[in-house]
């Protein structure tokens, strides 16, 4: 019956409660549990093998745990330095995320609005940002920060992330606007407010749902990179969290029960932020796709 | 009304200006410079001309970079997008699995390279999992060391980079696919279409715009690819991982004894990043057109 189907009829629309699925469907339906395995399980084996016992992994490392502790998160969580560099992460990308959604608001509001030519250079110039990988400039930077004495501080870190990311949040904020009635303008000039205070009153929190999804994508390449805080902050103390966790690298070998456990404890926030921001975090990964 | 006051405009962009030409202009300018200088550390450094570019044309350490830089890159644009593509429609074609699943996909996205580095480092390690695994499943002869291997070390990191990002071209095939136009869809499988055709002659041409942001993003994010081969194999074994952004870094900061030379292989990625991405763009772009 199946086989029947499968060969002369596709599957139709509408019709929800077919009793058997044609062939081509569960060949897509096996196909697609074994691609969704494939990127999953090697996480949550990263999970199951974190919470056994060193013996009980190299004794059966595919083997079924026979041992729950929580040592060797206690270990990783000293071992990178755990507590001090998600304080020193949260510092660097709160600092830089408001910058640049503060300074990409504000540049694109007249971006998104004048017309003369002038204006058309300097959008074109931040989106051609964009494509600048940040290995092209990590020397002159360098050079830059060491000469303004910012070299392994706060400061000098956030400055960087907040002008890398600038070329997106005007992209973003500039076809945001160009979304926006020109009347909200008017009626406020009407009743006599200034640009300011029309920009910050009345279009700003018409901004809320792109500047979330913005946090949300600054917060995933800040928290994410590790070239910036590599190169520009040498104190381990001052470091953020990737910084410090590859410094795991080449002491420890390839110790399941040492990496797996510095592997999760580094992607724990993001994936507390992605269960309470779903929908911002999947639009973040996906904006402009959606566009166009 | 921000446009009839110019100068209030210029205010309001002010702030983005500075930062943007001091920390990205600037040191464009500054990298251009000196690449054409003999800067050691970047002190009393003396124009040289295209000294930098002579010695660059006649480094196999370069040339090695950039095969490796560029095949790394097509290889992980091709696989990364053809099974985000696969998995996108699956999903689209059934929506209650979407909901989970959609989510799960994009887990490894939310991991950095250097977390998903730690986690493959070891399970592809001489005694790691997969190696048990090929073992439990009578597959002995198909284990490898996969890193520790000139041949296939390059080709694991790819993978790994595959597994990363996977989900995350799927995400974006998938918001294609919701953007499409219900009435085209439901009229062709009325019409008795069948998947294959359906797929051919109307959801890949409706894709385009989605294809062009994948296979941009995933060029860019591979032509500088940096810390999973510092995390998986340091460039090694015999130099198979360094590649270009590899390169550069050691010139820089790891004793590679030339500032003047680490910019100037940074001017030759620039290079390659604009003319790789501008191209594909362009040729993506004109294809939506047409289409």
């Amino acid at each position: 019956m199946t086989n029947v189907q499968s060969t002369t009829a596709a599957p139709r629309a509408g019709v929800r409660q077919r009793p058997r699925r044609p062939l081509p469907v569960l060949i897509g339906d096996a196909g697609l549990t074994i691609g969704v395995a494939l990127i999953v399980l090697p996480l949550v084996f990263t999970v199951l093998t974190s919470l056994r016992t060193s013996a009980d992994v190299s004794d059966a490392p595919l083997g079924f745990p026979k041992s729950f502790t929580l040592d060797n998160f206690r270990a990783a969580y000293q071992s990178i330095h755990y507590g001090t560099s998600v304080v020193n992460s949260l510092v660097v990308l709160s600092l830089s995320a408001v910058i640049t959604v503060i300074a990409g608001a504000l540049a694109a509001y007249p971006l998104a609005r004048l017309t003369r030519s002038w204006a058309g250079w300097v959008y074109r110039l931040f989106i051609a940002g964009s494509t600048v990988p940040v290995f092209v400039l990590i020397a002159p930077l360098y050079l830059l920060m060491r000469d303004l004495g910012l070299l392994d501080s706060y400061l000098g870190v956030v400055l960087i992330y907040a002008a890398l990311n600038l070329p997106v949040a005007v992209f973003f904020y500039t076809s945001f606007f160009r979304q926006i009635p020109l009347e909200l303008e008017e009626a406020a000039a009407i009743d006599g407010a200034g640009p300011l205070r029309t920009f910050f009153a009345i279009l700003f929190p018409l901004l809320r749902p792109i500047t979330a999804t913005l946090a949300t994508f600054l917060t995933l390449s800040i928290w994410n990179d590790l070239i910036i805080p590599l190169v520009f902050i040498q104190t381990a103390g001052r470091r953020t969290v990737m910084a410090n966790a590859y410094s795991l690298v080449g002491t420890y070998s390839v110790d399941p029960t040492v990496l797996f456990p510095a592997a999760l404890l580094g992607v724990a926030p993001l994936l507390v932020v992605f269960i309470l921001l779903q929908r911002e975090v999947v639009e973040g990964l996906t904006m402009g796709a959606v566009k166009s | 009304m921000i446009e009839r006051k110019p100068l209030v405009a210029g205010a309001f962009i002010a702030p983005a200006l500075a930062l943007y030409l001091l920390l990205v202009i600037y040191p464009l300018a500054r990298g251009t410079q000196l690449s054409l200088t003999d800067s050691k550390v970047g002190n009393a450094a003396d124009f040289v001309g295209l000294a930098n570019y002579q010695t660059m044309w006649h480094d196999p350490a370069f040339w090695r970079a950039l095969g490796i830089t560029v095949s790394y890159a097509v290889v992980v644009v091709v696989l990364q997008n053809a099974i985000g593509l696969v998995l996108a429609r699956a999903l689209y074609l059934r929506p209650r699995a979407r909901r989970v699943a959609g989510v799960l996909i994009l887990m490894p996205t939310l991991m950095s390279a250097v977390m998903s580095g730690f986690v493959w480092s070891s399970l592809l390690a001489p005694n790691g999992a997969l190696t048990s695994l090929l073992d439990a499943l009578g597959l002995h002869s198909l284990t490898r060391i996969w890193l520790g291997d000139p041949h296939t070390a390059l080709w694991s990191i790819a993978a790994v980079n595959v597994w990363m990002f996977a989900g995350y071209s799927a995400a974006i095939f998938l918001a294609g696919y919701m953007n499409m136009p219900r009435e085209v869809l439901d009229a062709a499988q009325v019409d008795g279409a069948s998947g294959a055709r359906r797929f051919i002659s109307i959801e890949w041409p409706l894709l385009a715009p989605a294809l062009t942001v994948n296979v941009t993003l995933a060029l860019i994010g591979s032509l500088k690819v940096f810390d999973l081969p510092l995390v998986m194999t340091n460039g090694g074994p015999a130099g198979s991982t360094e590649t270009m952004s590899m390169l550069i870094y050691t010139m820089l900061f790891r004793g590679g004894g030339s500032f003047a030379y680490g910019a100037a292989i940074a001017m030759m990625l620039l290079v390659v990043v604009v003319v790789f991405a501008g191209t594909v763009q362009k040729v993506l772009r004109l294809r939506e057109e047409r289409l």
